[in-house]
């Protein structure tokens, strides 16, 4: 078998993992009591003897990818940019502290992949005080990186071990610069992915570069037109087990960061439908229209306890909610969206195995009147197929 | 010297924001131009991640009483913001009004140089005189 239709493409998520032949696509549940090539091999053995090395292309966005911690000096620039690069470099879990404050922030106990000090222009200098060096001494982290004013680079970097020194994000006009940071984080996670015992053993199996699952999606996304009926601009949702990425097409966001991608990225950590599945029941308790939202669809709070199809319908409806309602002014998120301008809302994942369109058409009508006090009413538009993630693999 | 300027709340008036940036250059500063549009937040942020001494806050729609009431309340948030100067200028109020009731209405809200419906370089020449008395040579 050889060409480039003569694939096998494979995405290990956190909860499934999907095959992709030129004739058929499959899923299956992952067992969890198995790594991933023995897990792979028991269930589509058949398929995998099929394809060369050479012609199994991997992603995966299991394992959650990179933890993040980002000290900037404003919210409205440093943090805004090295968070917006962050996850557009598939970085799934990110926090944040405003250096002037960062006294008052606790320690975190767990160990950090990667800590990144982001502020000021180069023609500024002397932004950061001994109160950095006193936060970060007592940090766990595998890597330190500076993206701030080059003036102060040198300062930063006698004390702090290890610190890796990169161009500052924030040019002199106070633009956002991207590819410097962008790279460095792309190749830490792509490390940390082919670093993982269960990943690494997928190289038996291929001899392509394993990805992201997020870097595969964004990549799909300017030829979406091509596979999937969309009408600009649009979001797309991946609701997935362990956590939701949001892709966003920039006409979207009012924001001050001017860049050349259509598309950006954004994460809700620990908002899925299994293994997150807790705490998005805690995230539904504590949102005041959820208790209208499941009368609408003729539940109650019980259903959280329940283990039945309906329960994980109804909670794959709240978590579309929820990922709207964080998405809008009200919601908290670095960034809110232009929700009223949305002319399509597109899901992929496994969601779209379970939900029908008029299921998700009754939250999304809901969420806009409720929130919104709109009639307006976005195209729901499911990829059902996994066409994006395919197109993103194929670009 | 470095300034901060920009066009204060949902504003697109994108010509006297370029005059004052062009006179500001001509006059030696070193600007940093947020442009239209902008909210109070990214101004004080603009003037931290810059190390700017002078944020200079233009209006033209009258928009700016709303946020000139926020001022002082935002500027407490910040701890490296004490020695900046805070200048507004352009049409401050929605109709009219007596010039200097609104001039004392701005500093009340906290800034140091109020230019309600007065010539650019006469309001540039007036910044060069704080300036040159809050930071002397």
């Amino acid at each position: 078998m050889s060409g480039a239709d003569n694939r096998l493409l494979i995405d290990v998520g956190s909860t499934y993992f999907k095959l992709c032949t030129p004739d058929s696509i499959e899923q299956h549940f992952r067992d969890f009591n198995r790594d991933i090539l023995e897990d792979l091999r028991n269930k589509c053995g058949d398929t995998l003897e099929r394809f060369g090395k050479d012609e199994v292309y991997i992603c995966s966005s299991a394992n959650g990818g990179l933890s993040t911690l980002i000290i900037g000096v404003t919210q409205s620039f440093s943090l805004k940019y090295a968070t917006n690069i962050a996850f557009n470099a598939g970085i799934n879990i990110i926090d944040t502290i405003l250096f002037q404050n960062i006294e008052e922030y606790s320690i975190p106990s767990d160990l950090i992949d990667v800590v990144i000090i982001v502020g000021g222009v180069d023609s500024h200098s002397g932004l950061f005080s001994p109160a950095l060096y006193d936060y970060v001494g007592q940090l766990r982290y595998s890597n330190a990186v500076f993206v701030g004013s080059a003036q102060d680079a040198q300062q930063v970097s006698r004390n702090i071990d290890h610190l890796v020194v990169l161009p500052n994000v924030i040019d002199d006009r106070l633009h956002i610069v991207e590819e410097h940071l962008k790279d460095y984080l792309t190749n830490l996670y792509q490390q940390d992915i082919e670093g993982k015992e269960d990943i690494k053993n997928l190289y038996q199996i291929t001899s392509n570069q394993i990805f992201s699952t997020p870097y595969i999606v964004n990549r799909a996304l300017p030829h979406i037109e091509s596979r999937v009926s969309v009408a600009n601009p649009f979001i797309l949702l991946d609701i997935g087990g362990a956590t939701t990425d949001i892709h966003y097409s920039k006409d979207l966001v009012d924001e001050n960061i001017v860049t050349e991608n259509e598309y950006d990225r954004l994460v809700f950590k620990r908002l899925g439908v299994y293994k997150s599945r807790q705490s998005l029941v805690l995230a539904a308790q504590a949102n005041e229209f959820v208790y209208e939202l499941l009368m609408h669809l003729g539940a109650t709070e019980n259903i959280y306890n329940e283990d039945s199809d309906k329960a994980t319908r109804i909670l794959m409806q709240l978590a579309i909610f929820l990922v709207l309602y964080k998405m809008s002014p009200y919601g908290e998120a670095y960034i809110s969206l232009k929700l009223l301008a949305i002319n399509s809302i597109v899901l992929t994942g496994g969601i779209t195995k379970v939900l029908t369109v008029e299921e998700i058409q009754t939250i999304i009508a809901f969420f806009y009147r409720k929130i919104l006090s709109s009639d307006h009413n976005p195209v729901a538009v499911l990829d059902s197929n996994y066409d994006i993630w395919t197109l993103g693999t194929k670009v | 010297m470095k300034v901060v300027t920009g066009v204060v709340g949902n504003d697109i008036h994108v010509v006297a924001n370029r005059l004052i940036d062009l006179s500001l250059r001509a006059r030696g500063y070193e600007v940093y131009n947020l442009g239209v549009n902008t909210h109070l937040e990214e101004f004080f942020d603009a003037v931290v991640e810059t190390g700017a001494e002078v944020l200079m806050i233009s209006s033209l729609n009258g928009e700016a009483e709303g946020w000139g009431r926020e001022v002082r309340l935002l500027k407490s948030r910040y701890k490296t913001l004490d020695d900046v100067v805070l200048m507004i200028g352009g049409n401050l109020v929605v109709g009219s009004g007596d010039p200097e009731e609104i001039v004392a209405r701005y500093k009340n809200y906290g800034f140091d140089l109020v230019c309600h419906q007065v010539d650019l370089n006469t309001g540039l020449d007036m910044l060069q005189e704080l300036v040159d008395q809050r930071f002397p040579a």
